[in-house]
């Protein structure tokens, strides 16, 4: 009834010695480290071609208007909603030390100092970095594993002036833009508690709300901001365009990105907290 | 038992029994929409018990759709879907998840747990369903399962290591484990090569024989398809054209349903007698 | 206007994707062998950053402070403004928007792959319960890791902050340390805690609902993670707001 099958079954591949499952690394070994330098170094070579590429013809004007717009409103809300609610927790607890000394007045001088310069620019480029660099990060990430970056290469189009300059600009426009607005809704969050919520008076809130706060907090709030843009947008980048491994790569990538950004610039922002405002400082 | 052989080209189609065995599947009425989109339209089969159902069609026709629907994954807008007489359509998850303990299913692409290895992939349902069994017992089991499926000894290989058709012999061991009455396959044959093809194809003919149990397969490889089915069901557009035993479905006038076999075969007269015939390339 | 409507889609949706969780919880019980893999890959792969970042974050709390109390003369109360915010508020937060950060886009990307690679309809056709399955061990890993993340990161933040102080901006150490323990009490750890436990509850959910609704190809899965660290840290710092108002806004 049944004539013999004509093809047999396919014969079994010889086990494999199996690959040992990726069991997390001991927290202290020196390969990581040398792994962590090899990709720094790699980092370091990505963002140097990423700026030669930004100042070289041609120039990509329209993925720039429209990266920048997208990014901005992307990350409009978030900025907003953190930043509201981190003013009006500011003020919440200033107002108890203040109420120490009885100097409830000073409260509004201590919200905009602390907004100006760290709440806003931090809370901006966090934002930003999970927001805005990450969906760079999962847009480069697809267009790689979905070989459209190869194929951008194939006709003879620089993928990385085509597809990163433009992203990596636009985080570095956006960046400063979101830290003007995270800052004024910082503010009225802070005047919201103050004035509306705790019952201080507003004149004085408005009267004392430049009293300690300079332009260079203001200044030293966009150049953090701008500086962070960039540094996202090439962190974002990078591990987009190198995305490996289908799917999971993506995903990968987008961690990595949101991971990396957030621990390069709280670092940084240590830093240049201590540069731009500690001889600023009456 | 009904068995489709190929031997010189031609295709020796079984004559049909003169009466299908009862259904343990019956689709009543069935009726799908995502969106604007009909995806299936008041379809109404019967699936014999037994037997090996195939379910065919051109690509986007709901032929997964309607797999979904069999196995309770997704709910029609109308309709109703029979099951060992559970309404996988309406049925509590209690109840459909005892329906489903009854069932087994190949994924596309094997859907398996890369963090495991192999074994422990074929034996999740028996850990989750016979927890009584010793460990013992399980992993002769899942050894044999293995062995049936053409990839013996190979319990403790990474998932990640396996080539395509390794992942589908492996889901198909993890179909098996719970001796179901049912086992369904989306498309069994996609992304292989000819010579893979051809070897799940015969291991699906030779499990045939082995197991006895109720088969649907899901494709659009008109050979591969022929050779496995007792019953072949045509669906296009949303719509079903054809029910039937195999060797009726070829003889068949529906012009489409005609178009469709003849890419790859060389059909019988409609309405006549004969079996088909492999094009002379083959 | 559609924009709204798609907003409160997602709510609803959400809400509806919990109330699944529960049921499904009820019904089939928490994995309870899988807990522990979870909380200490949770836990232990967001260790590292989070010290880091909450070393940093301290620091910065001892120069704000500084500056804005030198005016006053109250340069000394640096270290009780780096408690109170520390314990009451920075470090709830902070260790919450690390996980959510790490540990939070991870499940989204890990159960976005297992959907479009079909292995939680696989789940379903195996009469396992995915929710119960995959959730439950998160949900109660990151209910055990993030109040222990919340105290390290405390901790660390004072100590930081200490270390600035005394070497950077020349506050004696015991006034430092003296002044931390006067600006805060018992009860200010124990509402850190509940802070803890529901931010994990948010991060877990919201992370896993946008992992279960991952739209197909590698898009979809980095739009899911991309959602879901955005949208947990809005929840968070909104949330943040209203617990502290009800901890500490009426007290004084």
């Amino acid at each position: 009834m049944s004539a013999p099958p004509p093809t047999a079954p396919a014969p079994a591949a010889p086990p494999l010695p199996t690959a040992a499952p990726a069991a997390s690394a001991p927290l202290l070994s020196m390969a990581p480290m040398a792994d962590n330098l090899a990709a720094i170094g790699r980092f370091g070579v990505f963002a140097g071609q990423v700026a030669a590429r930004a100042l070289r013809r041609p120039f990509f004007w329209g993925p720039l208007l429209a990266h920048t717009w997208v990014t901005s409103v992307r990350c409009l809300l978030p900025v907003v909603a953190v930043t509201t609610p981190f003013g009006m927790v500011i003020a919440l607890e200033g107002l108890e030390i203040f109420g120490l000394f009885g100097a409830q007045r000073m409260l509004s001088s201590l919200v905009s100092v602390a907004v100006l310069r760290e709440l806003s620019p931090v809370l901006a480029s966090v934002l930003i970095a999970a927001q805005g660099g990450s969906s760079c990060a999962a847009e480069l990430g697809a267009m790689r594993i979905k070989e459209e970056i190869d194929a951008t290469e194939v006709m003879a189009v620089d993928g990385i002036q085509l597809h990163v300059v433009p992203r990596v600009l636009a985080l570095t426009i956006a960046c400063p833009m979101l830290n003007v607005v995270g800052s004024f809704s910082g503010l009225a969050g802070g005047w919201f508690t103050a004035v509306v919520l705790k019952g201080e008076k507003s004149g004085i809130f408005m009267a004392n709300l430049w009293a300690l706060a300079t332009p260079m907090d203001v200044w030293g709030g966009a150049i953090k901001t701008t500086v962070f843009g960039a540094v996202i947008g090439l962190i974002a980048a990078y591990h987009g365009y190198y995305a490996t491994g289908g799917a999971a790569g993506v995903g990968r990538a987008v961690n990595d990105t949101v991971v990396h950004s957030v621990l390069v610039f709280i670092t940084f922002n240590y830093l240049l907290t201590s540069a731009l405002f500690a001889g600023a400082t009456p | 038992m009904l068995q489709n052989t190929i031997s010189d080209g031609v295709l020796h189609v079984a004559d049909p029994e003169p009466a299908p065995p009862p259904p343990l599947i019956r689709l009543r009425g069935l009726t799908k929409s995502f969106g604007p989109n009909t995806v299936l339209n008041n379809v109404s089969f019967d699936i014999p018990e037994g037997r090996t159902t195939a379910i065919i069609g051109p690509s986007g026709t709901g032929k997964s759709v309607m797999l979904k629907h069999i196995v309770g994954l997704i709910r029609p807008d109308a309709g109703e879907v029979l099951c060992f007489g559970t309404d996988m359509a309406r049925a509590p998850e209690p109840a459909l998840y005892a329906a489903r303990r009854r069932m087994g299913m190949l994924f596309q692409d094997g859907a398996l747990f890369d963090s495991f290895t192999v074994g422990e992939n074929v034996a999740f349902p028996l850990v989750h369903h016979a927890p009584q069994m010793s460990e013992d017992e399980r992993r002769a089991k899942v050894n044999e399962k293995l062995a049936l499926v053409g990839l013996p000894g190979t319990y403790e290989r990474a998932t990640a290591s396996l080539s395509g058709g390794q992942r589908k012999r492996v889901g198909l061991a993890r179909a098996i484990i719970m001796e179901p009455e049912i086992v369904l396959f989306d498309e069994p044959n996609s992304g292989l090569d000819p010579i893979t093809s051809d070897a799940i194809d015969q291991l699906i003919c030779d499990m045939k024989q082995a197991l006895g149990v109720t088969f649907v397969v899901i494709t659009h490889d008109i050979v591969g398809t022929v050779r496995v089915a007792d019953y072949i069901a045509m669906l296009y557009r949303g719509d079903l054209i054809a029910w039937g035993p195999t060797a009726e479905v070829l003889r068949a006038e529906h012009p489409v349903l005609r178009a469709f076999l003849q890419r790859n075969l060389i059909l019988p007269p409609a309405g006549g007698s004969g079996d088909a015939r492999l094009p002379a390339v083959q | 206007m559609a924009a709204a409507a798609a907003f409160f889609g997602r709510v609803g949706a959400y809400a509806y994707f919990v109330g699944d969780f529960v049921v499904a919880v009820r019904r089939h019980g928490v994995p309870w062998r899988l807990v522990l893999q979870e909380a200490y890959s949770i836990g232990v792969r967001s260790l590292p950053i989070l010290l880091i970042i909450a070393g940093f974050v301290g620091t910065n709390l001892a120069l704000q402070g500084y500056f804005a109390f030198k005016p006053l003369g109250g340069s000394r109360l640096v270290g009780m403004f780096v408690s109170l915010a520390g314990v009451r508020e920075l470090a709830p937060i902070i260790a919450a928007a690390m996980v959510a950060a790490k540990a939070g886009t991870e499940m989204a990307s890990q159960i976005g792959v297992m959907r479009i690679r079909e292995q939680i309809d696989a789940l379903e056709v195996m009469a396992v319960n995915p929710m119960a399955w995959i959730i439950a061990p998160r949900l109660v890993g990151i209910m055990l890791v993030l109040p222990a993340l919340t105290v390290i990161s405390t901790f660390m933040m004072v100590g930081a902050g200490l270390l600035v102080s005394v070497v950077q901006l020349g506050v004696p150490g015991e006034i430092f340390l003296e002044l931390a323990s006067q600006g805060i009490s018992a009860p200010d750890f124990l509402y850190g805690q509940v802070k803890a436990l529901i931010f994990g509850l948010i991060i877990c959910t919201v992370s896993c609902y946008f992992g279960f609704t991952c739209e197909r190809g590698p898009e979809g899965v980095g739009k899911a993670t991309n959602q879901a660290v955005v949208t947990s840290a809005v929840i968070c710092v909104v949330l943040n707001y209203f617990l502290s108002e009800v901890f500490y806004g009426g007290a004084h």
